[in-house]
């Protein structure tokens, strides 16, 4: 136990350092964009006015409201403080909405998208790349070209298939939105069967191009295992196929597992292409836009929460391996 | 068993973030799942416009289907979430409902004054009854207010809402009070429906500026004096606060009013009490029950569903858009039926920075940099010919309307005017001035130096990349060395707008389209002296140019009422612009224009059918009175 008190202690630690960094890099990144957004919010209101000095006026407002008139250290200060209590400020691109809002309604699409995009692909992917493994010969001939094209398909390029063949050739699909165009959100069949059906495109963009990936690494994996030497000596000892199948499969999932926590992790980064192509509402889309338009607070709140879901990810896939595999822990601890 | 477990959770893991996914964006309340659908609540609601009404359309929930014959769909106007829904503040980013601009105010649920028609430059009473009045000197303008005019409380609308409007504006700082404040002095409410404008005076004790005057007649939406109250006081009167308020209780005027808005859609529902279909306005209720926005991710996604026939009214830019039409066989039509099919009201302009020598002192660089410009291609390949050529319309200080086009002599500045792509004429110019290529790398050279520049404009604003790259081209080909580099917007807008910048020497912006003060404030956009040394400059001049003669002419303008003097002013003004070329105008860019898809709405107005009624979208300006004369298809 005191093992694992030692490795558990040492993980805490590094992690807390870790977001300590990563929380001012996210503050101060942003913040040497060579933009000024509070140009760009003068900007929107000044077009068109002939009185020079109005504008001046307009400009001082904002800087004095958003404080980009203090120092960096000052403001990076009161970014902490609020962001303890949730506040993470007022978008610039989306002046006068805060943060919080603007995340608050974006992360359920992401999440409800992304989720379920990463653990079907992920399993279908892993399944299929055992099962290659396993059987060989003419299943493992199909699906290997297939898998490694699929996954080397970038992910804007597979939505853009899906888009164009499903959506504007065959007209399946519906090619924008979270729902109907023509509805308002409802609690009835007609709106939650609209829902799903513009779920499909982007859904499937996910999967597909993970599917390809997953396969692909689950293969080698369970083929190197295969061949180990453990699998040769439980089958000399006259172990069922079956049981020597199940061990297999526990050791070649390790990396993949890995890799799932990893793209949990990074879900909002990656919900980036099907958003923009799909017109799908969400967090990566919010988050390219905010960086285009140099948001330093969305900026900055967006990238905080990839960093805490990839902390978290990490931080748990370590405990997990320490209790799954202890020669991972013995390692890290000696 | 494991198998089973796994695939069960994640099942339930699908169903829980699809209910997460819906559940998330309802920012009205949650409407219950036996609310009639919307098509059924109100549509035999008998009308009884004499009687104050309670604004019933804000009281219905939202949910269910909109119907498609009963919405009309647009699209190319509200891009991100709407703010807020008070015509009082700013950065509302709600553009079917608050979108005040001189050029034409949208006005579905607030309304101006005056509703502006760039096509003849008329100003048509909406609030106002009958014509404006000036008084002798131009100093006092009077307007009446319809005495039909009612708020959607069933109060009227009076002389003191428009103070009241005026002076909140004034106090807080929103576009309003920093785009008039300096013109107007005062507004005074002489009785109920009688407004004064009173101008702000220079020290001849001449109204600074009249024509902004008229600027305010169709930009400013006019809000509740008693709503406005209402507001200021729940907010202690603070500037911020008034201009962030939500504006959820807000009375308005207009045809229309808020249904519902979430992260991708935005929906008006027509208020069936408009004051508007008494008999000295309209006459009748708008056809089209809702107006509903759809929020896209870009054009495209515009575009694509334009043809799809889910957008009924589009204001986007779409290349080659006769195809549509001519190749794909849509019901999709434009306002003009051949090129341009829209009014190309805005030039978009390569202006030169003034704050590199090279650029300042050599008038002839200028001139021949821009003679030396292939607009024909620019104007074929960047806009696909939506703009008229430079042979068609020569340039000046003007929009190609006959209304701006008829302000200057056009013998007089003839020889002055060029087409572009004249390689000759402007390597003999550059020849003329001494700028020669000595030492025979191909570039010329002044005081020793290479000449070299950079042409910029923002990324992705694909037609002004083209024309920058065309602009390059020509630099080639005259020897003078022209790179082409594209900032992302948020940066490009930052730099540009400081006066003292030598970052980008040849950019792009464009000066004002279309407003009832205009050209004269696009002439003092590319000539006047005001904006020059300004920080964070919006507002013209963006190359610091300085010409002193130029500077006293613009001064001239809004005071002078003799047409022929006028004339004369403008005239010597398109001289001094053509000689000294501080900037050139790229093309003609439409500015007012709509592909419409009629698949279900037809009898949308187009240039032909002689109801005068220009192509703004149906919802600005004028272009309004269209939404009175839709039909269904069929």
């Amino acid at each position: 136990m005191k093992g694992y008190r030692k490795y558990f202690g040492k993980k805490i630690l590094w992690f807390v350092i870790t977001f300590i960094i990563a929380v001012i890099l996210n503050f101060v990144l942003p913040r040497l964009m060579p933009a000024d957004p509070v140009a760009a919010i003068t900007g929107k209101l000044a077009s068109g006015l002939t009185d020079a000095s109005a504008v001046q006026e307009i400009y001082k407002r904002y800087e004095e409201e958003f404080g980009t008139n203090k120092s960096m250290i000052e403001q990076f200060f009161i970014f902490c403080g609020n962001a303890i209590k949730g506040d993470f400020g007022t978008s610039f691109s989306q002046y006068p909405r805060k943060v919080s809002d603007i995340i608050g309604s974006a992360i359920g699409w992401t999440v409800a998208l992304q989720l379920p995009a990463i653990l079907v692909g992920w399993l279908l992917g892993n399944i299929l790349g055992a099962v290659a493994a396993y059987m060989k010969k003419g299943f493992d001939k199909v699906l290997l070209p297939v898998s490694l094209f699929m996954s080397n398909v970038p992910a804007f390029g597979m939505a853009v298939i899906l888009l164009v063949v499903f959506g504007v050739t065959l007209k399946w699909s519906p090619i924008a939105g979270g729902y109907a165009y023509d509805m308002i959100p409802n609690m009835s069949w007609k709106f939650i069967a609209s829902v799903i059906e513009h779920y499909q495109l982007p859904f499937w963009s996910i999967v597909l191009v993970s599917i390809g990936g997953q396969a692909v690494g689950m293969r080698s994996m369970s083929i190197y295992e295969l061949n180990a030497d453990y699998v040769k000596y439980a089958r000399f000892l006259g172990i069922k196929d079956r049981k020597i199948v199940g061990y297999v499969f526990r050791n070649a999932m390790l990396p993949q597992v890995t890799g799932l926590a990893l793209s949990i992790g990074t879900m909002i980064g990656g919900a980036l292409v099907a958003e923009i192509i799909f017109s799908y509402p969400g967090l990566g889309s919010t988050m390219y836009a905010a960086v285009t338009a140099a948001d330093y607070p969305l900026i900055s709140a967006t990238t905080l929460i990839i960093t805490i879901m990839v902390l978290l990810a990490t931080f748990l896939l370590d405990i997990i391996y320490g209790f799954i595999d202890p020669r991972v822990k013995a390692a890290q601890v000696d | 068993m494991k198998k089973k477990t796994l695939a069960l959770l994640l099942a339930l893991v699908m169903a829980l973030s699809l209910l997460a996914g819906c559940g998330n964006k309802n920012d009205t309340p949650a409407p219950t799942p036996d609310t009639p659908p919307a098509d059924t609540q109100t549509p035999d609601t008998p009308d009884e416009p004499t009687e104050p009404a309670e604004p019933a359309p804000s009281e219905t929930t939202p949910g269910g289907d909109l119907p498609r014959t009963e919405t009309l769909y647009f699209a190319g106007q509200q891009w991100g979430t709407v703010n807020s829904w008070s015509p009082i503040g700013s950065n509302q980013n709600n553009a079917m409902a608050v979108t005040g601009k001189a050029a034409g105010s949208r006005t579905l649920m607030f309304e101006t004054l005056y509703m502006y028609n760039p096509l003849d430059g008329s100003l048509t009473g909406l609030l106002a009854d009958g014509d404006y009045q000036w008084n002798a000197d131009q100093t006092e303008m009077t307007v009446k207010i319809k005495p039909a005019a009612k708020w959607s409380d069933g109060t009227p609308v009076t002389a003191n809402d428009v103070k009241r409007t005026f002076d909140i504006g004034v106090q807080v700082g929103n576009g309003t009070g920093t785009g008039f404040g300096a013109y107007i002095e005062e507004i005074v409410a002489q009785d109920d429906s009688t407004v004064v404008i009173k101008a702000a005076k220079n020290d001849a004790g001449q109204a600074k500026n009249p024509l902004k005057i008229l600027d305010f007649l169709s930009a400013t939406l006019i809000a509740q004096a008693a709503w406005i109250d209402t507001m200021a006081a729940r907010n202690n009167n603070d500037s911020v606060s008034i201009l962030n308020d939500a504006g959820d209780d807000v009375v308005w005027s207009g045809p229309y009013t808020k249904y519902y808005s979430d992260d991708q859609k935005v929906v008006l529902i027509r208020d069936d009490n408009y004051w508007g279909q008494d008999a000295s306005m309209w006459g009748k209720l708008p056809v089209p029950k809702y107006i509903a926005h759809t929020i896209y991710a870009d054009n495209p996604a515009g575009e694509n569903a334009l043809k799809a026939g889910e957008v009924d009214v589009c204001q986007q830019f779409i290349g080659n858009i006769q195809d549509l039409w001519l190749k794909d066989g849509l019901p999709i039509s434009t306002f003009y039926q051949e090129a341009p099919y829209g009014m190309c009201l805005t030039m978009p302009t390569a202006w030169y920075n003034m704050n590199i020598p090279v650029l300042a002192e050599n008038p002839a660089l200028r001139k021949a940099i821009a003679m030396a410009v292939d607009y024909d291609s620019i104007i074929a390949n960047a806009m696909t010919n939506q703009s008229p050529s430079f042979a068609d319309v020569p340039r000046s200080l003007m929009n190609p309307t006959d209304g701006e086009q008829a302000l200057y002599n056009h013998d007089a500045v003839k020889d002055l005017q060029w087409v572009g792509n004249d390689i000759e004429g402007a390597k003999a110019l550059l020849d003329e001035a001494g700028l020669v290529d000595s030492d025979g790398d191909g570039i010329r050279e002044w005081n020793g130096e290479k000449i070299s520049l950079n042409a910029c404009c923002p990324n992705g604003w694909t037609d002004w990349q083209a024309s920058m790259e065309i602009v390059a081209a020509a630099g080639e080909k005259i020897g003078v060395e022209i790179t082409t580099s594209f900032p992302e917007w948020s940066i490009y807008q930052t730099v540009f707008t400081q006066p003292g910048q030598t970052e980008y020497q040849i950019f792009m912006y464009s000066p004002e389209a279309a407003t009832p003060s205009n050209p004269w404030q696009r002439a003092n956009q590319f000539l006047g002296k005001e904006y020059v040394g300004v920080e964070n400059n919006w507002s013209g001049n963006w190359g610091q140019y300085v010409n002193e003669e130029a500077d006293e002419l613009i001064l001239k303008i809004p005071t002078t009422t003799d047409t022929n003097e006028l004339k004369d002013i403008y005239t010597k003004l398109v001289e001094i612009y053509l000689t000294e070329v501080p900037s050139f105008s790229l093309m003609y860019r439409p500015d007012q224009f709509h592909a419409v898809n009629e698949s279900v709405w037809t009898n949308f107005p187009s240039a032909d059918d002689g109801r005068n009624i220009p192509p703004m979208m149906c919802t600005d300006g004028y272009g309004i009175a269209a939404l009175y004369d839709l039909e269904l298809v069929g």
